[in-house]
């Protein structure tokens, strides 16, 4: 079961994606967790999340991006270049960020120089920065405009029935999502970290069908296991991670990483789509309201609450507040919450990180050892 | 933070600084050179400054009177605003709210002290803030955050959507300080009904916002006053454009800064028309006569900054530009987009200007609102650069028609919404037969790259490029 997990979040075309083409059907790709899945899924088109993982060089992405830019963009923009989405038959991007926001101009430039890296359908999705009635408003109509060009692009219809049918399907893994963040809080986790952020990414990468009939299994067969102790339990928090390796590192220090406030992790499946009404305006309410991402300017205190509640229930010993280069966005929130975490007593510990092959694992390393280490001397002290 | 830096309050002290400059020449010309001894590190902006005449005299008092508001606001009963370039103060001088704007009290720091902003800027890295955050806020911000600026009450931005790093370090300050926080968000589209819609509605919920935190109502009658005065400035400042135009250019090289900085202190406000005035009537005069703006009277060569200036200590970018003769043809702060700038006028773009309705009170708040989307970066980048009304467009058109020789993006390394795309549009703007410089420079930071450096590598672009 964690294989097919673990192979869905380490390889971009995984065996899913080929299965799914191979049955000529079609992909789209998005660069953020505010596009709703729930749309595509309901035309048969595969949602898929774009990702940075296993870059090996960035020339290409140096190229287009200017030099002081989160490293992820640029490595989502290395494997356009070097046509490791060529699978994809339409690219949706959000201003997530202004580095993630210039992905659209870069793609589209490097298409002029690397013809056929772009596919034909092309989406700019806004999305507002704040949760008001005309916020909410704005991004029902752009939701709509959305679905007109799907609808027009690929030459089908979104259709309610089928729109409720996949909002259904998506509340259903999220309901299962609850279930095994439950389990990951436990007392002992049946699974370590590295393996928790499998199975989210895996969802991003997969039929939903498929993902939550592996998951059911994978709940199930959790339950059994006797599960993980004795170690130093970490939540993890900041800018996007899709690669499990950076869990990995952490958690060979003796830790074990228990929570998330990831945008690849537990901030995507937090919160159900009210499946009573439009479909639609309830798709837009629910992606524009869960997504606590600090480009939600102003709603600090909101996301410091979360925080505190989940390092209460899932009962962590410290911290990890991590950072791409250049994101400043959760670089300056981990600095309050490091201020704020710490004044409460919760160890926490920065880390500012390139984005990419591991490029860093040495440095990481040692300072998530002397974190860890922090933490043992602590209960030591207080035993 | 160096502990001397907390003895004083900081924006007293630069009110001590352009306060002494504005009275510097009502002594005898003997007194001020005797004065100027005393000031090694300001002089240079103050000779600058003071010697465009009258425009230089008045821009220095308005400074002055700013600092002045700015330090004594809370003994006049004003509430007070942290805020940003890009938000135009004209509903706050409505609403008796004082704005700070901090990336003018960071060009006052860098210009002023050799040491710039330095202290400050570090100041925020030591409570948590991101170093590679944009330099234009961290400059003053960190005085804030310390604790040795004037008392704030709120916090308010217009740049979501636009700028991150501006907008976060707004976020940050609010935070951080635990002061009411608000945000105007931009959509990605400037024009069309959702924008119009969108920029009236968060507008009104700013409106709100103020006076919730101000315990008082907008007045009207008021904000028409202020609009009719901002009116005024856009006439004056289309004149002052279309005499850029002129070939000679007959504005000095400073005007530009001149305009721009006027309106982020004062717009709608007399201090800001009165240096506006000065300015034509020096314009005017040498355009009859035929007369460049440069100071030796050889215009050499017409320079476009597509993004913003370079704001080392002692004004020393203008006076390089002044020195090669390289006649300054605006940059982004500085463009009305009022709709009878000589600009919207050739290019039709109307749909892209505001238009002010003084005489219909039911229309001022929506035209308050479109005049806010229409500021400085608000206006031209947000959505992608080379989409309608946006960054390329208005950089190509504004070039053209202000027959720039070589076009020049300048700004800082925290600066992720343009570096995002900065290479394309340079690579545009070259096609289209612009020589185009990417200075790697900070505008606000000398540490990031000296001045030397920075200069040499700007001549050695125009010498390779063979426009001087």
């Amino acid at each position: 079961m964690m294989d097919a997990f673990l192979h869905a979040a380490t390889s971009l075309e995984n065996d899913y994606v080929k299965k799914w083409k191979s049955a000529g059907k079609k992909i789209i790709g998005y660069t953020c967790s505010y596009v709703p899945d729930e749309i595509l899924h309901s035309v048969g088109i595969l949602p898929y999340r774009i990702r940075g993982y296993g870059v090996g060089d960035t020339a290409i992405g140096d190229t287009y991006f200017g030099p002081f830019i989160c490293s992820l963009p640029r490595c989502m923009l290395q494997l356009a270049g070097e046509r490791k989405f060529a699978f994809l038959d339409g690219i949706i991007i959000t201003p997530g960020c202004d580095s993630m926001r210039r992905l659209d101009e870069c793609w589209r430039k490097a298409n002029d120089d690397i013809q056929g890296i772009l596919p034909k359908f092309h989406f700019h999705y806004g999305v507002p920065h704040k949760y008001a009635d005309y916020t909410i408003k704005w991004f029902y109509d752009e939701t709509v405009r959305f679905v007109n060009a799907v609808e027009s692009h690929f030459n089908v219809r979104v259709d309610e029935e089928k729109l409720r049918n996949s909002i259904r399907l998506y509340n259903e893994s999220r309901k299962m999502l609850e279930e095994f963040e439950a389990l990951r809080c436990a007392e002992k986790p049946p699974f370590s970290g590295t393996e928790a952020l499998a199975v989210i990414i895996s969802g991003c990468a997969m039929p939903r069908e498929e993902y939550n009939a592996l998951l059911k299994n994978f709940l199930e067969e959790s339950k059994a296991l006797q599960g993980i102790k004795n170690r130093i339990r970490l939540m993890l928090v900041g800018s996007a991670n899709d690669d499990i390796e950076l869990v990995r590192v952490i958690e060979e220090s003796g830790a074990l990483v228990v929570a998330d406030n990831l945008c690849f992790g537990a901030r995507l499946y937090e919160d159900l789509v009210e499946e009573q009404g439009d479909p639609v305006f309830n798709l837009a309410k629910r992606y524009l309201a869960h997504n606590e991402c600090p480009r939600r300017y102003g709603d600090y205190k909101k996301r410091l609450a979360i925080l505190r509640e989940k390092a209460h229930r899932a009962r962590v010993d410290g911290v990890i507040l991590q950072n791409i280069r250049f994101c400043d966005l959760h670089g300056a929130e981990n600095g309050l919450f490091e201020r704020d975490l710490e004044k409460e007593g919760i160890p926490c510990m920065r880390i500012e990180r390139e984005y990419g092959p591991l490029v860093e694992k040495g440095r990481l390393k040692m300072r998530v050892d002397a974190f860890v280490e922090r933490i043992r001397q602590k209960r030591r002290e207080i035993a | 933070m160096r502990k001397e830096l907390k003895e004083y309050k900081f924006d007293w002290m630069l009110l001590s600084c352009f306060s002494a400059a504005s009275k510097l020449q009502n002594g005898t010309e003997k007194e001020y050179q005797q004065m100027l001894r005393y000031i090694p590190y300001f002089r240079g902006v103050v000779e600058t400054v003071l010697s465009t005449g009258k425009p230089g005299q008045r821009f220095i008092e308005i400074c002055a009177k700013y600092l002045d508001n700015l330090v004594n606001a809370k003994e006049r009963g004003y509430h007070t605003a942290i805020t940003t370039f890009c938000f135009s103060p004209i509903i706050f001088y409505a609403m008796d709210i004082m704005p700070i704007c901090l990336e003018v009290m960071s060009v006052m720091l860098t210009f002023t002290y050799k040491r710039g902003s330095s202290d400050f800027l570090d100041f925020c890295n030591e409570v948590g803030f991101t170093e590679t955050s944009c330099s234009s806020q961290r400059g003053s911000l960190g005085a804030y955050l310390a604790g040795i600026g004037t008392d704030i009450d709120m916090i308010v931005t217009d740049t979501p959507g636009v700028c991150d790093t501006n907008a976060n370090a707004f976020a940050f300050a609010a935070s951080y300080l635990n002061k009411p926080f608000f945000q105007l968000d931009m959509p990605p589209d400037l024009t069309g009904n959702r924008s119009d819609e969108y920029h009236r509605e968060d507008y009104k919920a700013l409106i709100a916002f103020l006076e919730e935190h101000t315990g008082k109502k907008l007045d009207l009658d008021r904000l028409r006053e202020t609009l009719q005065e901002a009116e005024k400035q856009d006439a004056m400042i289309a004149e002052l454009e279309e005499l850029a135009r002129l070939v000679p250019n007959p504005l000095p090289v400073t005007y530009n800064f001149f305009v721009y900085a006027s309106r982020f202190l004062f717009a709608g406000m007399p201090e800001c028309t009165r240096v506006l005035e000065a300015m034509l009537e020096v314009g005017r005069k040498n355009a009859a006569e035929g007369k460049s703006g440069i100071s030796n009277g050889k215009e050499k060569v017409r320079s476009f900054f597509c993004y913003i200036d370079h704001y080392v200590q002692s004004l020393k970018f203008w006076q390089m530009l002044d020195e090669y003769g390289i006649c300054y043809q605006g940059n982004i702060l500085s463009r009305s987009w009022a709709s009878n700038a000589p600009h919207v006028k050739e290019y039709g773009t109307y749909e892209a200007a505001y238009t002010l309705h003084t005489d219909d009170l039911d229309k001022l708040i929506g035209d308050i609102a479109l005049l806010n989307s229409r500021m400085p970066m608000i206006k031209s980048i947000r959505g992608p650069y080379d989409a309608p009304h946006m960054w390329l467009q208005d950089t190509l058109s504004l070039a053209k028609m202000y027959k720039a020789d070589f076009i020049v993006y300048n700004g800082t390394p925290g600066c992720r919404n343009t570096w995002g795309m900065v290479k394309l549009l340079a690579r545009d703007t070259e096609k289209a037969g612009f020589p185009t410089y990417i200075m790697y420079a900070d505008a606000f930071d000398e540490r990031v790259q000296s001045w030397e450096t920075t200069r040499d590598r700007f001549l050695e672009f125009l010498t390779v490029r063979r426009l001087i």
